[in-house]
């Protein structure tokens, strides 16, 4: 009997010992549930096709890169308690969370420990911190903002605006940067208001932006609440353009949205239909593994896969120094990095830059209006 | 105490000591977050489990806690002070909680704390100027102690160690002392209670006001240990949370709440290898512990050696159990 239980014991202990021959591991924390999983898991699977080409190609410097996934649970407690853990177990790089809250808090340990972080947040206090190991994976709102109010402002002749935004740490960020460029530009707000998060009845909001007399509403939702708020907005029939971030046009809004997406319009730093070829074949890749159409967190997620690998060869080892410091002014090109899909720059504080677009939903697709410069 | 139960006890308390020696952060950082989540859950047992008034507010006890401690803590305040002024003012926030419960009782009572926590997290969140709104606050210090630095994790759990002690021993003299007594007979029987010359309303708001206060402490220390707060860490889920913990456990049982944090926080931790299932299968075995043991794991516990070791005299003042 007790020979048995040995033996089983040991069976056990084999099966569950983690496999040896990956050595660069990579900590892959992200809302997989709660209110933030339809862009947690996006990242995730991003993050996670990137990985298994980077695997394909050879790994990084030769060695394979192992994934260790954890879930946040939206929650910026866990999120801390999740980082911790990847750092005990000796990853070389984390890449996420998506949601700003979580963010704010897990970047300080990861700090400590001198660990390299690309997150996925947009919230432009994370990269005014100092904290020389966060690095972006797309613009932060203030950087963003500016782009959607020139657009508004000179393309389209908007004066009055309606501003209905998410009471987050996400959506202030994005109020702010926003309210700032309406003063630049002259526009007159007619209507402010603030939403929960998880949110799920918006007539009342609805209402007060269509009575408010705007000539555009500016909405700025996370992702589900964002579809939510298009369905309504459908059946009050608003009449109104919708313009907003990447949040308001992503593929998962437009999804879960339908019908009432389209018409919506707005910026967005990346997206499956820019027309790059790089960035079609990447989404063809996409779909075919996870079954669905990828929006800007699963690009974000699959570009800092390949941005990981490319430094760390530029710098010749894994070191997290080094490439901390490499990644401060760095400029990755498409052409030298075909992962990052297009050229991208970094600048002293993580932050990053370039080009993007203004698109509208068109028939269930973005289709891209212009291409904005980076700034 | 038996001599058995009060060996029991120490064997506990040294494995508390041993068990964070050679751990990772993370495991140090969660069994830190258990004790502390046992502190408050330990008040909430006070509440709930032994006076028998239902209360969904405990996580905004903690906010308050949370909050001024770290406000005062930022303020270059000692973090002593500070947690002496978060667990005062939860106690006197806790006692004003209490006059609704004078009038209302069960679920209304129920209703009536979960909307003084949803009010409590709106003035969190939009008081921005003072409690950062929901940006929340960062960065705030971890306590030294006469050059006794708590920075590391590991020297924070020992911290949190003694403080947890330090709340188990006052509970334990709390429940022993008349108060104790007279918080079970409001419970059991407020009526015959108060023919006894029990002041039913003055028990009732200590209830509120001793129960609080444990979730000051609690969120004195969650301020240090996760640099971070914001609104939402202190919403109603989290009250539920607290609630499940009592009620998991074992409401009304010394060891019930510490037993029901362990499940709550550690459980979902050690079922994560099965990944995507583990909220379903954590899930299930709760509604499935609550369908056949109401008293939680402790009661289940008891039900079992009442059954291994018949003729035994059954514990007969919680046969009813917790009603909600």
């Amino acid at each position: 009997m007790l020979r048995k239980l040995l033996g089983t014991s040991a069976v056990v202990l084999a099966l569950s010992a983690p496999p040896t021959m990956a050595d660069v591991k990579i900590g892959s924390i992200v809302e997989l549930s709660g209110p933030g999983a339809a862009a947690g898991t996006n990242f995730r699977d991003g993050v996670k096709l990137g990985f298994e080409e980077v695997n394909a190609a050879g790994g990084i410097l030769g060695e394979k890169v192992q994934l260790l996934e954890y879930d946040s649970q939206t929650d910026p407690q866990v999120s801390r308690a999740m980082v911790q853990k990847a750092i005990d177990e000796g990853v070389y790089v984390i890449t996420g969370t998506v949601y700003s809250s979580s963010t704010v808090v897990n970047m300080l340990v990861a700090q400590q420990a001198g660990i390299p972080q690309f997150t996925g947040s947009e919230a432009p206090s994370i990269t005014q911190k100092g904290n020389p190991y966060i690095f972006r994976t797309a613009f932060g709102s203030q950087k963003g903002m500016p782009k959607v109010a020139k657009y508004m402002a000179e393309e389209m002749g908007i004066k009055k605006v309606a501003i209905v935004w998410a009471n987050t740490e996400f959506g202030k960020g994005g109020y702010g940067a926003f309210m700032e460029q309406a003063k630049i530009y002259g526009f007159e707000i007619v209507a402010d208001v603030p939403t929960e998060q998880a949110q799920t009845d918006f007539s009342a909001d609805v209402l007060k932006a269509k009575n408010s007399g705007a000539d555009a509403v500016f909405v700025y939702l996370t992702e589900e609440e964002s579809a939510r708020f298009l369905r309504e907005a459908q059946k009050q029939s608003i009449g109104l353009p919708m313009i907003g971030e990447t949040t308001l046009i992503g593929a998962k809004v437009i999804e879960l949205a339908g019908d009432a997406a389209n018409g919506a319009m707005g910026h967005v730093g990346l997206t499956a239909d820019a027309g790059i070829p790089a960035v079609s074949e990447m989404v063809a890749r996409f779909k075919a593994k996870y079954n669905y159409t990828p929006d800007h967190n699963a690009i974000k997620g699959y570009t800092s896969a390949w941005t990981i690998k490319c430094v760390t060869e530029m710098i010749g080892s894994t070191d997290r120094q080094a490439f901390a410091d490499k990644m401060h002014g760095l400029t990755l090109t498409a052409a030298e990095c075909p992962g990052v899909l297009m050229d991208t720059s970094w600048d002293d504080t993580g932050e990053m830059s370039r080009e993007s677009f203004f698109v509208v939903v068109e028939g269930g697709k973005q289709t891209v209006k212009a291409v904005l410069p980076p700034n | 105490m038996i001599p058995l139960r009060r060996l029991l006890v120490g064997i506990g308390v040294a494995a508390l000591i041993v068990a964070p020696i050679g751990q990772g952060n993370y495991i140090i950082y969660t069994l830190s977050s258990w004790l502390l989540f046992s502190i408050a859950a330990m008040g909430l047992n006070l509440t709930l489990g032994y006076a028998g008034q239902v209360s969904l507010a405990q996580a905004g006890f903690m906010g308050i806690g949370a909050y001024v401690t770290a406000l005062m803590t930022l303020a270059g305040i000692h973090w002593l002070f500070a947690a002496v002024a978060s667990i005062s003012a939860c106690f006197l926030i806790g006692l004003m909680l209490g006059y609704p419960a004078l009038r209302v009782q069960h679920h209304f009572l129920a209703f009536v704390t979960l909307a003084f926590n949803t009010l409590l997290f709106l003035v969190l969140r939009n008081e921005e100027e003072i409690t950062g709104g929901s940006f929340g606050l960062v960065g705030m210090p971890r306590p030294d102690f006469f050059g006794f630095s708590t920075m590391k994790n590991l020297q924070f759990y020992y911290f949190t160690l003694v403080c947890f002690l330090l709340a188990a021993g006052v509970m334990w003299w709390i429940l022993r002392s008349p108060w104790g007594r007279a918080f079970k007979a409001l419970r059991e029987n407020p009526i015959r209670a108060e023919s006894l010359g029990l002041k039913i309303r003055r028990q009732t708001l200590l209830a509120f006001a001793f129960g609080s206060a444990f979730a000051g402490l609690a969120g004195a220390l969650q301020s240090p240990l996760v640099q971070f707060i914001e609104p939402s860490s202190f919403g109603l889920i989290h009250s539920l949370k607290l609630l499940l913990m009592v009620v998991v456990g074992g409401a009304g049982y010394f060891f019930g709440p510490m037993l029901g944090a362990a499940v709550v926080i550690l459980l979902p931790e050690v079922l994560r290898f099965t990944e995507g299932y583990y909220l379903i299968i954590y899930a299930v075995l709760v509604i499935v512990l609550m369908v056949y043991s109401p008293g939680g794991l402790i009661g289940l516990g008891r039900k079992l050696y009442d059954w291994m070791k018949p003729g035994q005299e059954a514990r007969r003042d919680i046969e009813q159990g917790v009603q909600l």
